[in-house]
C-alpha cells in the first residue's frame, strides 16, 4: 500500500512539473536558482497540497523553500509576529482576504501582487482566476494576494433519510423549521441539523442565513445585526441549533461537525465545501449525500464564497522568487491537483482538465458537489462577518448574539441588543 | 591591608558568576519590564507604538469581558483548589496509612499530574463529549439524561475543575504525604493512651498541624490556578459563550487573536498584580498557622 502511494505521488509530482517544464522556452523558471524562500501555511488540506508538492517546484526552478505550516491560529500568531517586528523572515504566507485582508493591508503586510501578474509563465493563465474572488482580495487598490481555492457553507444532506422520510430540500429558507422537524419526527436517532456553534467560528455559516434573510451587516453606517431580517435569522439559526441540533452545539465548528455527519449522526450539515474530503472520508457516505446550497429566504439567495490567498511579506528580500512560487501554486497545474484532494478550483475551466474530469465522473456526489461550488461561485459574496478592519472583533460579537440564542440564556432581541452596541463601536472606530 | 585568601576566593566567584546573573536577570526582568512598556502603550499592527498613559488600564477596568473574567477565574480557583486540597488529603491519608499498598498502585495513583495538560484536556474532549463520550454512556447506564457538560454554561467550570482536580490532586497528596511523616509521633503516641477516637485525632491533631503543609501546597497550585489556560484553550477556547473566560484566556485572545498588544499587556500585568497578591497573602498565612 505504502509502494502504492509512493508511486502515485511519484506520478502526481512528474504531471505537475512536465507542463510547467515543456512550456518554459519563453519563461525562465530558473532565474532565481540558489534562492531560499521561507513560506508559511495552514494545515489544512489547500497547504498540505503545497507543502507535499514543493520539491516539483524546486526542481523546476533550483529555489530552495522552507515550508513551516502551522494550524490556522498558530500561523496567524507566528505571522503577526514576524511581521510586526518587520522582519524578513516570511517570504509568502497564506492570508484569508475576508478575515484579516483589511487589517493586514492597513497595516502595510501585503505586497501589491498586480504589476508582478506581468511576468507570469505562459501557462499560469491569470486571467482565468474568479474575477469576484481576485476583487475580494483587492484592498487599497493593491491586489494582495491570489486566491488559492474557493469555499462556502453547504448544505451536505441524507438522501437516503430524506428518501425514507419523503422529504426534499426545502425551497426556501422558512421551511428548513418545517424539515428538521419532519426528520427529527420520522428518523429520531439522528441530528436532524447541525452547523458552526462557536462563538468565534459560527460568523461563516450564519452569515448565509443572516443575507438570505435580508440582512445586511451594516446600513446606513450604523451595525444591522439587529434589524427584523436580522432577528428573523438570529432566531432561525438559533432556534435550528437548539431544538434540532446536536447536545453541545455552542462547541462544535467544522470538525466536530464532518466527523457528526461522517458518522451518519446528522441529516443535515451546513459546512464548509472544503469538508468533502473529510466527510467522504471512509466512503460511508459516498452514495447517501446530496450537496445543496441553503434555500434563498426573503432577501434572495446569498451563498458565502470565500478564498484563501497566497500573499507575500512587503519584507520579503526574495520577492522575485516569491512571486515564481506564488504562480506556481496558484497555477492551473497545481489547482487541478487541488481539486482532485476535494478543494475546488478559483478558476472554472479546472472542470474541464481531463484528470478533474474523471475525478467527478467517478462518484455521483462529486458532481453535485462541483455544481454547487459553481453556484457558490457565481452568485457568492465574501462578508463573513462586518466589512471593517476590526473583522476578526466583529465575528466575536456576532457570535456571542447567536450562542445566547442557542443556550437559551437570551431571547434574540436581548441577545442582539448588546452585540449591536459593540458592534457599532467598532464601526465607529473604523471611520476614523 | 590584603585581602584574606577566602574573600579573595569569595570576589572570584561573584565575579566568575556574574555573566550568568547578569543573563538570567535580563531573561526575567526584559520580558517582565518589556509588558509593562507595552501596557501603557497603544499597539496599531504595522505601526510604531504610542504612549498611551493609562488608556489601557481604562478600557480594561471598563470592560465587561474583564470583570466576566475575573469571577470565572475566580470562581474556578477557588472550587478547583478546595476539591484538590480535600482530595489530596485523603489520597495523602490513604498512601499513608496503606503501607501494604502495592508499588504499581501508588505509582499509577500519583501519575496523572505527569501527564501535559494538552494530554487531559483532548483525553477529557473526547470522553464528555455530549454525542459520542463515555460520560454520557455511563450516565445513561443509570438512566440519567445526557449532560452537555464542557458544552453547558451552567456546568462548564465545575467540569474544568474537575478535569484539573484528576491531574493535579496527586500532586497536593504528594506535599501533603511528605507532611505526615514529619508529623512528631509523640502526639499520636499521647492521643492514643488519652484514648482519642480516630476521626478526633484528625480533626484535633493531624489537619492542625499540617496546616503549614497544606498552605504550601495552596500556594503552588494557586499560581496555576489563576493562570489557568492549557486545559481550557484544548476543550473550550473560553466558551460556551464567555463561561470558561479566564483572565489569562482573556488575555490570549486578545493578544494573540484580536491582535490588541498594549490592551492585552494591561491585562497580563493585572493579572501578574492579582497572582502575587494571592501569593504574598498565603504566604503571610502560611507563617501565621507555622508551628
Amino acid at each position: 500500500m505504502v509502494a502504492r502511494l509512493v508511486k502515485r505521488v511519484s506520478a502526481a509530482a512528474l504531471a505537475l512539473s512536465l507542463p510547467l517544464g515543456a512550456h518554459a522556452a519563453g519563461f525562465d523558471w530558473q532565474k532565481y536558482k540558489g534562492q531560499t524562500l521561507d513560506v508559511l501555511v495552514d494545515n489544512n488540506p489547500i497547504g498540505q497540497v503545497i507543502a507535499n508538492n514543493v520539491a516539483a517546484f524546486e526542481k523546476l526552478t533550483g529555489i530552495n523553500v522552507k515550508v513551516d505550516i502551522f494550524t490556522e491560529q498558530q500561523m496567524r500568531q507566528r505571522l503577526v509576529t514576524v511581521l510586526d517586528s518587520n522582519s524578513s523572515q516570511v517570504d509568502v504566507f497564506m492570508t484569508l482576504p475576508s478575515r484579516e485582508g483589511q487589517q493586514f493591508s492597513g497595516a502595510g503586510w501585503y505586497t501589491d501582487l498586480a504589476p508582478m501578474t506581468k511576468d507570469a509563465s505562459p501557462d499560469y493563465d491569470f486571467a482565468g482566476l474568479s474575477p469576484a474572488l481576485l476583487k475580494a482580495a483587492t484592498f487599497d487598490g493593491k491586489l494582495t494576494s491570489i486566491p488559492m481555492n474557493i469555499e462556502g457553507p453547504v448544505l451536505y444532506y441524507r438522501t437516503d433519510i430524506f428518501k425514507k422520510c419523503n422529504l426534499t430540500v426545502p425551497a426556501s429558507l422558512s421551511g428548513m423549521l418545517d424539515t428538521a422537524k419532519a426528520l427529527k419526527k420520522c428518523n429520531a436517532a439522528t441530528t436532524p441539523f447541525v452547523s458552526r456553534g462557536l462563538r468565534d467560528a459560527l460568523a461563516y455559516t450564519y452569515s448565509v442565513f443572516f443575507h438570505n434573510m435580508g440582512g445586511h451587516y451594516i446600513e446606513n453606517g450604523k451595525s444591522g445585526l439587529c434589524s427584523p431580517a436580522g432577528l428573523s435569522a438570529l432566531s432561525l439559526y438559533g432556534d435550528l441549533q437548539k431544538h434540532y441540533g446536536p447536545l453541545g452545539v455552542v462547541n462544535y465548528s467544522f470538525y466536530q461537525i464532518s466527523s457528526l455527519y461522517r458518522d451518519g449522526r446528522a441529516a443535515m450539515a451546513f459546512e464548509s465545501s472544503n469538508e468533502l474530503s473529510d466527510v467522504m472520508q471512509g466512503g460511508a457516505r459516498l452514495n447517501d449525500t446530496g450537496i445543496a446550497l441553503l434555500p434563498p429566504g426573503p432577501g434572495g439567495s446569498h451563498p458565502t464564497a470565500i478564498a484563501w490567498g497566497l500573499a507575500m511579506s512587503p519584507y520579503s528580500t526574495h520577492k522575485g522568487a516569491a512571486w515564481y512560487l506564488i504562480q506556481w501554486a496558484t497555477s492551473p497545474a497545481i489547482q487541478a491537483k487541488d481539486e482532485i484532494a476535494g478543494i475546488a478550483a478559483p478558476r472554472p475551466a479546472i472542470a474541464q482538465d481531463p484528470q478533474v474530469k474523471a475525478w467527478l465522473a467517478a462518484a455521483p456526489v462529486r458532481q453535485v458537489w462541483q455544481n454547487a461550488v459553481n453556484q457558490l461561485a457565481n452568485t457568492g459574496t465574501s462578508n463573513v462577518g462586518y466589512p471593517i478592519t476590526d473583522n476578526p472583533e466583529s465575528r466575536q460579537y456576532i457570535g456571542e448574539a447567536v450562542d445566547k440564542v442557542i443556550v437559551g440564556s437570551d431571547k434574540p432581541d436581548a441577545a442582539c441588543a448588546p452585540a449591536d452596541q459593540s458592534l457599532n463601536a467598532l464601526i465607529a472606530k473604523d471611520k476614523k | 591591608m590584603s585581602l584574606s585568601a577566602s574573600s579573595r576566593q569569595r570576589g572570584a566567584i561573584a565575579l566568575l558568576s556574574l555573566p550568568a546573573v547578569f543573563f538570567t536577570a535580563l531573561m526575567v526582568v526584559f520580558p517582565v519590564g518589556y509588558t509593562i512598556w507595552l501596557s501603557f502603550r497603544s499597539a496599531p499592527l504595522g505601526h510604531a507604538t504610542q504612549f498611551a498613559g493609562l488608556a489601557n488600564y481604562a478600557q480594561l477596568f471598563h470592560s465587561g469581558s474583564f470583570w466576566n473574567s475575573i469571577e470565572v477565574s475566580l470562581a474556578l480557583y477557588l472550587l478547583s483548589l478546595a476539591l484538590q486540597l480535600i482530595a489530596g488529603t485523603y489520597l495523602a491519608l490513604l498512601l499513608f496509612h496503606a503501607r501494604r499498598m502495592p508499588a504499581i498502585l501508588r505509582s499509577i495513583l500519583i501519575s496523572p499530574f505527569m501527564v501535559p495538560p494538552v494530554v487531559v484536556g483532548m483525553m477529557f474532549l473526547v470522553i464528555l463529549d455530549p454525542s459520542l463520550g463515555a460520560a454520557n454512556w455511563i450516565l445513561s447506564l443509570f438512566g440519567l439524561p445526557p449532560s452537555a457538560w464542557l458544552a453547558s454554561p451552567q456546568w462548564v467550570i465545575p467540569t474544568i475543575a474537575l478535569i484539573d482536580t484528576w491531574q493535579w490532586t496527586p500532586f497536593v497528596a504528594l506535599i501533603v504525604l511528605g507532611g505526615l511523616q514529619s508529623l512528631p509521633p509523640s502526639v499520636y503516641e499521647a492521643a492514643k493512651i488519652d484514648g482519642a477516637p480516630a476521626h478526633l485525632v484528625f480533626w484535633r491533631i493531624t489537619l492542625p498541624l499540617l496546616l503549614p503543609t497544606l498552605m504550601t501546597a495552596a500556594i503552588l497550585r494557586s499560581v496555576d490556578l489563576l493562570r489557568f489556560f492549557d486545559i481550557i484553550y484544548v476543550t473550550t477556547q473560553g466558551g460556551p459563550l464567555d463561561a470558561s473566560d479566564t483572565l489569562n484566556v482573556l488575555g490570549f485572545h486578545i493578544g494573540f487573536e484580536l491582535f490588541q498588544f498594549g490592551y492585552a499587556s494591561a491585562l497580563a500585568v493585572t493579572l501578574t498584580a492579582m497572582v502575587f497578591g494571592v501569593v504574598l497573602s498565603l504566604n503571610r498565612l502560611r507563617k501565621a498557622v507555622a508551628w
